[in-house]
């Protein structure tokens, strides 16, 4: 008896202490989970109020409608243009620039300093880069002979736009997290590997890589999730415009809860999409553990 | 420790937050009262402290330092009301703020709502008429302007009070006219005949026609033309609209013109972005344009010097001899009945100043949307502003000749925002290659879907 009561003891004594971070998850993303569970069965009246019980009503609707497999597509195409592309981009900067000198830690900083600017400021910067008339990408084409690009406003090159400053703010935290990476392997592995006569190129591929590869690893599951969730840079830049060329899942979400106000249906994308973010994870830890080196 | 006390502040705060959000969240439960509220008689002691109303308003930049003023004046011609005012952003981000304070006290007294969201604000149930006021005070209302009120009045009751009226008017350039051997003083009334003046037009660096992207054009060319927007009247009669014309003869006419006009470079197209299109209006790179009569002070002044704008009515497609007229733009201004008996009369007595012919008479001077009292024509400012800008009459001109009817009263449907989306959606997949007809023809379905699924909700 005496046991037991000390084991409760001991147990709600470290609840005490879970406590506090429970609370936090359970306010911010428990219970706007459930809600969103929900709400995503229920419709609701033009001003967001619930009036229905709708079974799966909204999930038939949202899988059985063209615009939503449309802005899936978008979301993956934006994906694919930014993840690939912000990881190489960063791991040759890394590596070029991991060596212990003076010069390499202004690069560093350089590098890495995207990190700190808030999006919704680099999303305002670059509309005005990316202003038809007055931008400057438009100005430097002039120079060169070329007409002005719609960056914004044709949809042949919004995506690609919005693609491009994804890229630039990302790379500031994958470009840290690859550096990092590259620090923590052991100077000794490429002593010895010298010595047995390997060139630079091979010591990257041979030792670098495989040794990178849970950084790598890391940095293409987070970059997934964080590219299927982008929602401020496409807010800020094209609204999901022109002719919904940018109109990834969760603005398309956003405008269909909080501006035609049907939380309904809204929730039940967000699950959605939820769902496919989750699946997607699962699939990137089934295949690339097996891939992954971990020393 | 350091690490303790960081992640017990922490949760601390965003519970304390959450709680202060919690007062956000949107209680349907207390909206205690119904369209039809009974009003009872206003007790209206002067020796009380005065009674403070909130005002919600969309105005911008110049047009909101001129509502500054008239508040300003308000509060200053008696005592019993105060009157706070607030900008709130543009007309869908300020019917955002109050769809999420419905249900809750902290909204406003009263709030401007553009024309478009009329049947939305009638829907929410959470407005009282000004018609229930009208009646009960007798306010003479015989001398504001039949088709402003036309506009606003929804199974014979007018359920807002219109503030700011505009119109589509058609800009020119008289003096490239001139040079192009066209005459000055007669502006195209039909799109081909536009489409003629443009070839004339296009050269020298000059294009004929701006195009820019703004659905309120294709809803007057609907009403222009004599045809209806949505089914049921305009959504007008006793049932509401069900289904979207957008996709009709009139709508693949009016977008196949401006199509064709883009396709053959008579037209730039400036995207969404109306500022661009007038920018190079003035700066005589393009010769013609529409527009609200919002932006003819801004365009005639900046024009002052370089060339002389014309104005004309907006154009219809030849033979469409219909009777219509354009449907005037703008917004309104609505009384929350969330809000007691005193304010609800406090703002009432606030739209009765706003509409007298003095006030109306500077708001039309200062801002260039019309007075919505013909009384206010005959005050001396406005007959001195017809003078200087002339340019005016083809708009009030414009206003006085339309029939009334259900096409150009213009539809009445819950979800205008989101069809304008849906339009504009279309507009852009036309310019970039699919035929008019089948981007209309999309846009109609999706709106037509949410036209319906907001008539299943509305309850």
């Amino acid at each position: 008896m005496g046991n037991k009561l000390a084991k409760f003891k001991e147990a709600a004594f470290g609840f005490g202490f879970l406590m506090p971070s429970l609370l936090g998850f359970g306010i911010f993303l428990f219970y706007p989970f459930f809600k969103s569970v929900y709400l995503s069965l229920h419709s609701t009246n033009p001003r967001g109020q619930i009036v229905d019980f709708v079974w799966f009503d909204n999930f038939k609707d949202i899988l059985g409608s063209e615009h939503f497999y449309q802005s899936i597509k978008i979301s993956f195409l934006f994906a694919l243009m930014t993840i690939p592309t912000c990881l190489i981009i960063s791991l040759c900067l890394a590596l070029l620039t991991h060596k212990k000198n003076k010069i390499n830690i202004y690069f560093q900083l350089i590098f890495a300093s995207s990190i700190a600017i808030p999006i919704g400021n680099a999303s305002v910067i670059w509309k005005i880069l990316f202003h038809p008339t007055a931008g400057m990408f438009n100005y430097f084409l002039s120079f060169l002979g070329i007409d002005p690009i719609g960056w914004l406003t044709d949809p042949a090159y919004a995506l690609i736009s919005v693609s491009i400053m994804t890229v630039w703010i990302s790379i500031g935290f994958t470009y840290l997290v690859l550096l990092s990476g590259i620090k923590g392997i052991p100077e000794d592995l490429y002593e010895s590997a010298k010595m047995d006569g390997a060139g630079s190129s091979a010591m990257v591929r041979k030792i670098t890589l495989p040794l990178l590869s849970p950084a790598i690893f890391f940095m293409s599951v987070i970059s997934v999730i964080g590219a299927l969730q982008s929602f401020s840079q496409i807010n800020i830049l094209t609204e999901g415009g022109p002719a919904n060329s940018t109109n990834v899942v969760v603005y398309d979400l956003y405008q269909e809860a909080f501006v035609n106000y049907r939380f309904g249906t809204g929730s039940a994308q967000a699950i959605i999409l939820f769902l496919i973010i989750l699946l997607f994870t699962i699939v990137q830890f089934r295949i690339a553990e097996r891939k992954v080196h971990y020393s | 420790m350091k690490n303790l006390k960081w992640k017990t502040t922490v949760p601390v705060l965003l519970v304390a937050s959450a709680i202060a959000l919690q007062g956000c969240g949107n209680s349907a439960s207390n909206s205690n009262s119904t369209n039809n509220q009974p009003t009872k008689e206003s007790s209206s002691s002067s020796s009380a402290a005065p009674i403070t109303i909130n005002w919600w308003h969309a105005m911008s930049g110049a047009n909101g330092k001129v509502i500054d003023q008239v508040v300003k004046d308000f509060n200053a011609s008696q005592s019993n009301i105060v009157v706070k005012v607030t900008f709130q952003g543009a007309y869908d981000e300020l019917l955002n703020k109050v769809k999420a304070t419905m249900g809750s006290k902290s909204g406003p007294s009263m709030v401007q709502v553009n024309d478009v969201n009329t049947r939305f604000m009638i829907d929410s149930k959470m407005i009282t008429p000004v018609q229930t006021l009208i009646d009960r005070d007798k306010f003479d209302i015989s001398q504001l302007e039949e088709h402003i009120l036309n506009y606003y009045t929804v199974d014979n009751q007018l359920y807002s009070m219109p503030f700011n009226t505009s119109n589509d008017v058609f800009y020119y350039n008289k003096d490239l006219f001139k040079a192009a051997g066209l005459d000055p003083e007669n502006p195209p009334a039909t799109f081909e005949e536009v489409t003629k003046d443009a070839q004339a037009l296009t050269k020298n660096g000059v294009t004929g026609y701006a195009f820019y992207l703004e659905p309120w054009d294709m809803e007057q060319s609907f009403a222009k033309q004599g045809e209806l927007y949505v089914n049921n009247d305009n959504g007008r009669s006793s049932e509401p609209a069900t289904e979207s014309f957008m996709n009709t003869k009139p709508g693949v006419d009016t977008l196949t013109w401006w199509k064709n006009m883009l396709d053959n470079k008579l037209a730039l197209n400036f995207g969404r972005v109306s500022a661009d299109a007038q920018k190079s209006f003035i700066a005589g790179k393009t010769a013609m344009l529409t527009g609200s009569t919002g932006a003819l002070r801004g365009l005639v002044d900046a024009a002052k010097g370089k060339f002389e704008v014309g104005t004309g009515f907006f154009p219809i497609p030849e033979g469409s001899a219909k009777d219509g007229g354009v449907a005037i733009g703008g917004a309104s201004n609505w009384i929350m009945n969330n809000k007691s008996q005193e304010e609800q009369d406090a703002a009432w007595e606030f739209i009765k100043y706003l509409s007298s012919p003095k006030v109306q008479a500077f708001w039309h001077i200062s801002t260039g949307y019309f007075p919505i009292t013909k009384d206010a024509y005959n005050e001396q400012i406005v007959k001195d502003n017809l003078v200087k800008y002339p340019q005016f009459n083809a708009a009030i001109e414009q206003l006085h000749q339309a029939k009334s009817n259900y096409a150009s009263q213009g539809a009445s449907v819950g979800v205008f925002q989101e069809m304008r989306n849906f339009y504009a959606s279309a507009v852009e997949e036309a310019m970039n290659g699919k035929s008019p007809q089948e981007a209309l023809d999309k846009a109609a379905k999706s709106s037509t879907e949410a036209i319906q699924k907001y008539n299943e909700t509305n309850k």
